[in-house]
């Protein structure tokens, strides 16, 4: 026969094919490096622009609220799942928020409202735990929002 | 299909439903066998149509971005681009070329994700697990970097109408870089794990043929249209976006079966790195936002873009009437009308090759349904 | 023009400031664009053939359309075919403009390999009105002209399958069209349902 096919032969016959692909997956028995992630009790490391749950950010001085109840953010979002309120404060001329209703099971975390908020109060940040245990617990108003949600924490 | 009855004994129907492992999604084949060998196949799909068409008409161009990402929810970016560049058009605006050049990189990385996990679950699909988990692994990289700079893994909304919201990262060169320079060796890894592999030689070779000329006739086009010898792609006939600048090959296959479409989508993968590279090289400095006025309304007109999605051409077809919503926004999905050339391709066919040949095709049901 | 469609909040918390109304998709048709007329070999070739069954040639943003009578349309995809050259049928959608009186235009996207050229073909028709399927020349057409009876119930005559491929088969009504609103569809819903007045 010839070269190639005797090699062709003798790789069909001892199955060379198969162990070369067997020897990728052998050489990972010991890795340098583990790729799973031991969740939840480690949490991953995200990255800053991720957009997760939303929140009213508030001034760390004053601790006022931001927000200027512009109404940008409820015209941006393409759900139009955010209800802001508000009332005419006639001392300073200006409107002041009163309340904040944001739904987060419609919400899409596309990001269009916090793009749109002029004074950054409105922010994704980096929470993905938004679970709750009813449709009412999913639909959040300012107190929520600007805590943030407090997920359990595991202990091990 | 003619109708059987009871009766008939040496004809099986056979329903391969929605909820199916090997489907890759909810997509639902009814089957008529004689015995093991497959005589007529038909589609029924629409289990995850949402309506987006209909949705389109009641956003602004601006709102529908997002929506445009969770069609083909694997390859995200690929369709925000293609939905973007076609209000370009309309609109009459050119991204600026930083925003294009930082397009190409991510709508590349994006095809080499969607590639990846095609890998991976038809590999999963023919019976080698062990490729998925690989897969898996490189596709952590790219979605890493995805989330870094844009904030999703998944449904990216990455573009916006006329060029970026977000400037790149400060670690972005490097993470690419980085992440080319990883993935070249892990793509050799997986062609050794499949493409000699006797098993999987017999289980893609001669299966799921297409002729080029069937594949004109039935429209199919991507992966499919280039591994029936076809040289063709739109990055290279239609070039947008800044891709006749980069130097890249368009892999062909000979026979237009299974094997020839795997091989070329490994090719793919490695010019994908390729163009990286060279966007990486050459990225310009500058604006990253064209000049596109705050309330987009196109004037009254139509258009039809399409790219070259990674499953094939994914087009647009806009029409305006002079407002801020779209008249109409009518997608066409790559995967679906290369599904309709399931029925020729499984003619003579067993039941588990009906498997490998939906592999094959490489469809999202998120697109074909919309 | 804002809609809030389907913004589940409860009782207690919706206020004054919600923004009103219902949705208001287009219903009117949009005035004409802007488009040039278009004249090239293909063009003259075309109105040899095919006379006055073509209306309009034109182009708009660099591609370019014809508008031709309905019972044309086979007759020309079967020209363009096989001496022009179009040997791949892109899309074939519909446009639903209810003010008009040929309220649909039916609209068939071809590319040319050989030529790395697309063109439209557009076609008015009325409700009710059956186009001949373009099955016989192109198999894409197949799917995509259920798709379009489905969303809009153009019945394309000589169909091999004429069945919904999107929508479950019992559905009644057609989606694409601008008399079908989501919001009333959703009212009805909850209505019959629910027993409540509408969801919003």
């Amino acid at each position: 026969m010839k070269p190639s096919a005797w090699r062709k032969f003798l790789r069909t016959v001892f199955f060379i094919d198969l162990i070369e692909g067997l020897w990728v997956t052998f050489h990972y028995q010991r890795p340098k490096y583990i790729y799973t992630e031991q969740y939840p009790a480690e949490r991953p490391k995200i990255g800053e622009r991720f957009r997760g749950a939303p929140r009213l950010n508030t001034n760390p001085e004053t601790g006022e609220t931001l927000c200027i109840a512009c109404n940008l953010c409820a015209l941006a979002c393409p759900e139009g799942l955010i209800v802001v309120s508000s009332e005419r404060n006639e001392k300073t001329r200006r409107k002041e928020l009163t309340s904040f209703t944001f739904d987060t099971s419609r919400c899409m975390f596309c990001g269009l409202c916090e793009d749109a908020c002029p004074t950054d109060a409105l922010e994704l940040t980096q929470d993905f735990e938004l679970a709750s245990y009813s449709r009412q617990g999913a639909i959040w108003d300012r107190q929520m929002l600007e805590e943030g949600p407090r997920p359990t924490q595991y202990v091990y | 299909m003619p109708e059987t009855t009871y009766l008939d004994a040496t004809e099986l129907v056979l329903n391969m439903g929605p909820q199916h492992p090997s489907t890759h999604g909810v997509l639902r084949v009814i089957l008529k066998l004689d015995g093991e060998k497959v005589i007529g196949t038909e589609c029924v799909i629409g289990y995850l149509h949402r309506g987006v068409e209909k949705i389109a008409e009641n956003r602004t161009y601006a709102q529908f971005v997002p929506y445009v990402d969770r069609m083909d929810y694997v390859a995200a970016v690929s369709n925000g681009l293609g939905y973007c560049l076609a209000v370009e058009k309309l609109l009459g605006v050119e991204a600026p070329p930083r925003a294009q050049a930082v397009r190409v990189i991510l709508t590349e990385l994006n095809r080499i994700a969607s590639h990846l996990i095609w890998l991976g679950t038809h590999a999963l699909d023919v019976g080698a697990i062990t490729p998925l988990f690989y897969c898996m692994r490189e596709r952590e990289e790219i979605l890493n970097i995805f989330e870094r700079y844009c904030g999703a893994r998944l449904t990216t909304h990455a573009f916006r109408i006329g060029g970026l919201q977000y400037e790149t990262y400060d670690g972005f060169e490097r993470d690419v870089r980085a992440f080319c320079d990883m993935f070249l060796p892990k793509v050799d890894e997986y062609e050794d794990l499949l493409t000699g592999n006797r098993i999987w030689v017999a289980r893609l070779k001669n299966i799921g043929i297409l002729t080029a000329d069937e594949c004109k006739a039935y429209g199919v086009t991507g992966p499919l249209l280039r591994a029936a010898g076809v040289r063709w792609d739109l990055r290279k006939a239609q070039p947008y976006s800044g891709y006749d600048q980069y130097e890249f090959e368009i892999p062909t296959g000979v026979n237009g079966d299974s094997y020839d479409r795997y091989l070329v989508r490994i090719q793919e993968m490695r010019q994908s790195v390729r163009i990286i590279r060279q966007a990486l090289d050459g990225l310009p400095g500058g604006p990253i936002m064209g000049k596109v006025p705050k309330v987009i309304k196109p004037p009254v007109g139509e258009v039809y873009l399409s790219i070259e999605a990674p499953k094939g051409e994914l087009g647009y077809y806009i029409v305006s009437d002079g407002s801020t919503q779209p008249y109409r926004v009518r997608v066409r999905p790559p995967s679906f009308v290369n599904l309709q050339a399931l029925d020729r391709m499984c003619r003579g066919a067993l039941v588990a090759d009906v498997v490998v040949v939906i592999g094959t095709i490489d469809i999202v049901l998120g697109e074909v349904d919309r | 023009m804002r809609q809030c469609a389907g913004a589940r909040v409860c009782d207690e918390l919706m206020s004054a400031d919600k923004p009103e109304g219902k949705p208001q998709p287009a219903t009117k048709s949009p005035p004409a664009m802007a488009a040039t007329a278009w004249e090239d070999e293909l063009t003259r070739q075309l109105k040899q053939h095919f006379g006055s069954q073509i209306s309009e040639f034109s182009t708009y943003l660099g591609q370019q359309f014809l508008v031709a009578s309905p019972e044309a349309v086979i007759p020309i995809l079967e020209h363009l075919k096989q001496e022009a050259g179009f040997d791949y049928l892109v899309d074939v959608t519909a446009v639903d403009y209810p003010d008009r009186p040929e309220r649909f235009e039916l609209v068939y996207i071809l590319y040319s390999f050989a030529r790395n050229h697309r063109i439209r073909i557009k076609t008015r028709i009325a409700e009710g009105v059956r186009p001949r399927t373009a099955v016989g020349v192109y198999p894409t057409a197949n799917w995509l002209e259920r798709e379009v009876f489905d969303m809009f119930g153009i019945e394309f005559e000589g169909h091999p399958d004429m069945r919904r491929i999107l929508l479950p088969e019992d559905w009644s009504g057609h989606p694409l069209r601008k008399d079908t609103s989501i919001l009333a569809m959703d009212n009805r819903w909850v209505k019959e349902h629910l027993g409540i007045e509408s969801g919003q």
